[in-house]
């Protein structure tokens, strides 16, 4: 491959990102091969060594979705910078995909648990509070132990929640701390 | 070498190189490659996100031959991360040489 296939793979590979950082990430490429050349290198050897420029661009595109999920935080551009990881090929799905889910399917858990437990728990305060009122419902238990009950497991889930919160927060980011470490590991 | 593991250390060898001074693109390719069989085109997606992240700036420098060089100098952060990465590596390698020169207690 020259100097000319390089840079058109090169810059097909990039299209989508901003024209400004397109030129920016060519320069380089650009310098590259005007300093090979100096010292002596023909532009084979150098677009050889450089390795293939579609893997590259993409690289460069993974990386700006990363960056964009980072400095705004939202579902959608975790599963932009998700999706963009697993064109990098068939192997990154397994990689990506599997513990994604995973983490996705800890969360549903965490915020059923959570919820699970401030529903019973407010269950449990307003059945207490309303069976006087109901002749024939026994609930079963004294009203203070089971306004005491209700009132823990409410606690509870509300600490729960705040933590499950806070756990998606973290999670979010480690979540593309991984991608951008699978990004390093995979594109050659 | 595996090439997971080359790409494992990648980050940490372009920091170190830059904690000794500055380096244009093609420098720290060509050193690296010396001893490292790598693909060339995998340190400028690095030294870009570097300084997205703030590890480094840049400046551009005439020279005598060629273009002006893009030289990358690095940051506070950028020493940060590579103290960081550092100790990360001295433990890692620390724990697997224990196993691999350690007797094997049982």
């Amino acid at each position: 491959m020259n100097r000319e296939e390089f840079f058109e793979q090169l810059r097909e590979g990039l299209s989508g990102l901003p024209e400004s950082e397109i030129a920016d990430i060519l320069y380089d490429y650009n310098e590259h091969f005007e300093i090979g050349s100096s010292k002596g290198k023909t532009q084979e050897e150098i677009a050889l060594e450089l390795g293939n420029p579609q893997t590259i661009a993409k690289s460069y595109r993974v990386n700006a979705k990363i960056t964009k999920a980072e400095k705004n935080p939202s579902p959608s551009n975790l599963i932009k910078a998700l999706l963009a990881a697993m064109t990098l090929g068939f192997f990154n799905l397994i990689f990506v995909l599997g513990p994604f889910l995973g983490v996705i399917g800890l969360l549903f858990g965490l915020y059923g648990i959570s919820i699970g437990f401030v529903a019973g728990g407010m269950g449990s305060i307003l059945s207490t509070l309303a069976a006087p009122f109901f002749s024939g419902i026994h609930i079963g238990v004294h009203p203070i132990t089971s306004i005491s009950i209700g009132t823990g497991l409410t606690a509870l889930g509300v600490l729960l929640l705040i933590g499950s919160f806070y756990l998606t927060k973290f999670l979010y980011q480690l979540t593309l701390k991984y991608l951008r470490w699978n990004l390093d590991v995979i594109t050659k | 070498m595996n090439i997971q593991f080359k790409k494992g250390v990648l980050e940490l060898c372009v920091l170190s190189l830059l904690t000794k001074r500055d380096f244009y693109g093609y420098e720290l390719v060509e050193y690296i490659s010396q001893h490292i069989d790598i693909s060339d085109g995998t340190i400028y997606p690095l030294l870009r996100r570097f300084r997205a992240d703030g590890y480094v700036t840049t400046y551009l420098q005439e020279s005598q031959e060629g273009p002006p060089r893009k030289y990358y100098k690095i940051k506070e952060d950028g020493r940060q991360a590579f103290k960081e990465l550092l100790e990360e590596w001295e433990e890692f390698t620390a724990r697997v040489n224990e196993i691999i020169r350690g007797d094997l207690n049982e």
